[in-house]
């Protein structure tokens, strides 16, 4: 199959799978009598439907916030351009650090750090995320110096730089593991034992030989790396109450009590949409550092 | 055996004996709650004696919830669906996985590129595992009929099967790699057959690989089911009372416990350590037990750096 055509059964396919899986509310139900689940597929066709008529007459941009009614399209600018600005700071920085913090860690002997590095990579994000909230707090509590704010209260005065800590170290520790990991590796092939025995220094062995190598596995992990970053927007604006893409579909997905699937998959698609601007900054960064460091 | 192995070895028992015999060593029943009461002391001092009691005071070692219900023994008793529930799903992804991944890697054609990196499959792995479970779950999640072992069991199937595909595929690439080696090829040119291969040259190298990715993929269970209860979705069903709206959780599984306690972040944060303590302490002991393993396997296995 060639790329292009991947593409394009991708993207449908995608939007597919949003609308599938935004159903799963609809059609798995408690059962009726102690059983455990009963499948209601007519709810989920139904919404399913439901969402392409509305699409004419704009009901499929309406939802209800409480009991008040708002329009999508008036709603979203605010909330996409929040998780934008974490999307892709998360994704450029962690994997800039990452990449060069691993390069570090492969070659430096310095085995503490790397354990620090490895264990706080075990601990699941949200761990991280309340520890750093209750370091916060408690020294707040012992010095009365509130360094960053801990969560956002009011939408005029939101936690930015708490957040944005949490959405690069975290991908940038996984990235760091990984690119070590693939470095320690590299360093163990022949052609490092060659470029050594000609006498190249280390550091132009390390950028020119061995980074080049490395780069093909950080492209084929960018993936997993932006899932990572996905699942952590997910838990960083909710634990920081901060109003994005993510918190949009949470705080509305019942709207007055009802499930609402319109949201939801509009929701979806714009997480969609972040998806793929961090996956192509991702691609262009690689391809930027490709033209620096291979000849 | 480096020391890392040992406390990771050590820790980990010790998390093992709390989940089987748990209960046991409960101060409290599960069910034994501190009531308020109207305390007059001698000389007509009186005060009110109300949940949640403070960590260490009158028998009760952590602390008492809210609710007046003994944090010490809500762990015990929900270290059972916490630790063997987080390993029976990771054996069970594993073994599934593992099955397929080997066939997979064994039988099937070569892939002519190296690694596709925009294929479709790569990009379902984009997908946070732990939203799908959400939406999976959300509609039967809250005050369910079916009793709290069934809800757990029905989670566990979902994540069971959700955990495969990126298992499958790691020990895909691992096997193809094994697959090229020389002693496969001996073996083959002697007769064995496919099984034959697969269970005494395949399975064996891939043993310490595979404990390795047991122990990680507790870990991500584990974290999912923390991630899963910041939303309310507990393991074993939630309950849900109304005016005020809480969330509790049935089986008092850590990752849950952790979850309900979010309101006390700022007062009465014992009810809120307590459960992250008791939930970051298995994961380190997994966290060192896993890191022992490799680093043993390192010295046994591995090359060298030429730098």
């Amino acid at each position: 199959m060639s790329k292009a055509k991947q593409w394009t059964l991708m993207i449908p396919g995608m939007a597919l799978l949003v609308l599938i899986l935004a159903a799963m509310p609809l059609v798995i139900k408690a059962g009726d009598g102690g059983s455990a689940i009963q499948l209601a597929w007519s709810q989920g066709a139904e919404a399913f439907k439901g969402y392409f008529a509305g699409i004419g007459d704009g009901a499929t941009f309406r939802f209800y916030m409480g009991s008040n009614q708002y329009l999508f399209w008036d709603r979203i600018g605010y909330y996409f351009k929040t998780s934008l600005l974490y999307v892709t700071s998360g994704a450029l920085l962690g994997t800039a650090i990452g990449i060069f913090a691993g390069l570090y860690f492969a070659i430096s002997k310095r085995g503490w750090i790397k354990s620090i590095i490895d264990f706080l990579g075990s601990l699941p994000d949200f761990v991280f995320i309340l520890l750093m909230q209750f370091g916060i707090v408690w020294m707040a509590s012992k010095t009365g110096v509130v360094l960053f704010e801990v969560a956002t209260l009011t939408s005029d005065d939101p936690a930015i730089a708490l957040p944005l800590i949490a959405m690069i170290v975290i991908p940038a520790n996984y990235m760091i593991r990984s690119v070590a990991m693939q470095m320690r590796l590299t360093l163990t092939e022949d052609y490092i034992r060659n470029a050594k025995a000609r006498g190249l220094s280390r550091t132009y062995i390390v950028f020119y030989h061995a980074l080049p190598n490395v780069l093909p596995f950080v492209k084929g992990d960018l993936h997993k790396l932006m899932g990572i970053i996905m699942g952590n927007l997910f838990i960083t604006e909710y634990l920081f109450n901060n109003k994005g893409v993510t918190m949009l579909i949470f705080t509305n997905a019942f709207g007055d009590a009802v499930y609402q699937y319109n949201v939801v998959v509009n929701g979806l698609l714009s997480f969609l949409v972040l998806y793929g601007i961090g996956y192509g900054l991702l691609r262009l960064f690689i391809f930027g550092l490709r033209k620096v460091f291979v000849r | 055996m480096g020391k890392t192995l040992i406390a990771g070895i050590i820790l980990s028992s010790l998390m093992l004996l709390i989940a089987v015999f748990g209960p046991l060593f409960a101060p409290h029943g599960p069910k034994d709650q501190v009531k308020i009461e109207y305390v007059v002391v001698e000389g007509g001092d009186s005060y009110v004696y109300a949940p949640p009691i403070s960590p260490g005071k009158d028998g009760y070692p952590l602390g008492t919830d809210k609710d007046g219900y003994d944090i010490l023994t809500k762990l015990l008793y929900g270290a059972r669906y916490t630790i063997l529930l987080s390993l029976g799903i990771a054996a069970a992804r594993l073994a599934a996985g593992g099955l397929i991944g080997m066939l997979l890697g064994y039988f099937g054609k070569p892939t002519s590129k190296k690694s596709s990196g925009s294929s479709v499959w790569s990009v379902l792995n984009g997908i946070p595992t732990f939203l799908i479970v959400w939406l999976v779950m959300l509609g039967i999640t809250m005050n369910p009929a079916a009793s709290p072992i069934a809800m757990s069991l029905l989670l566990a199937g979902v994540l069971t099967l959700l955990g495969i595909p990126s298992i499958a595929s790691t020990v895909r690439e691992k096997t193809i790699v094994l697959r090229e080696r020389q002693f496969v090829t001996a073996a083959e040119a002697l007769g064995a057959g496919r099984w034959k291969v697969i269970g005494s040259h395949l399975l064996p190298h891939l043993k310490e690989a595979f404990l390795i990715l047991l122990l990680q993929e507790v870990i991500l269970v584990l974290s999912l089911f923390g991630q899963l209860a910041l939303f309310h979705i507990f393991v074993g069903g939630t309950t849900e009372y109304f005016d005020p709206i809480e969330y509790h959780s049935r089986t008092n599984e850590w990752g849950g416990l952790i979850g309900q306690a979010r309101g006390s972040f700022y007062a009465n944060q014992w009810i809120f350590y307590s459960p992250l303590c008791a939930y970051v302490l298995l994961l380190i002991s997994l966290h060192l037990l896993s890191k022992g393993l490799e680093k043993r396997y390192n010295r046994m296995f591995s090359n060298f750096s030429h730098l």
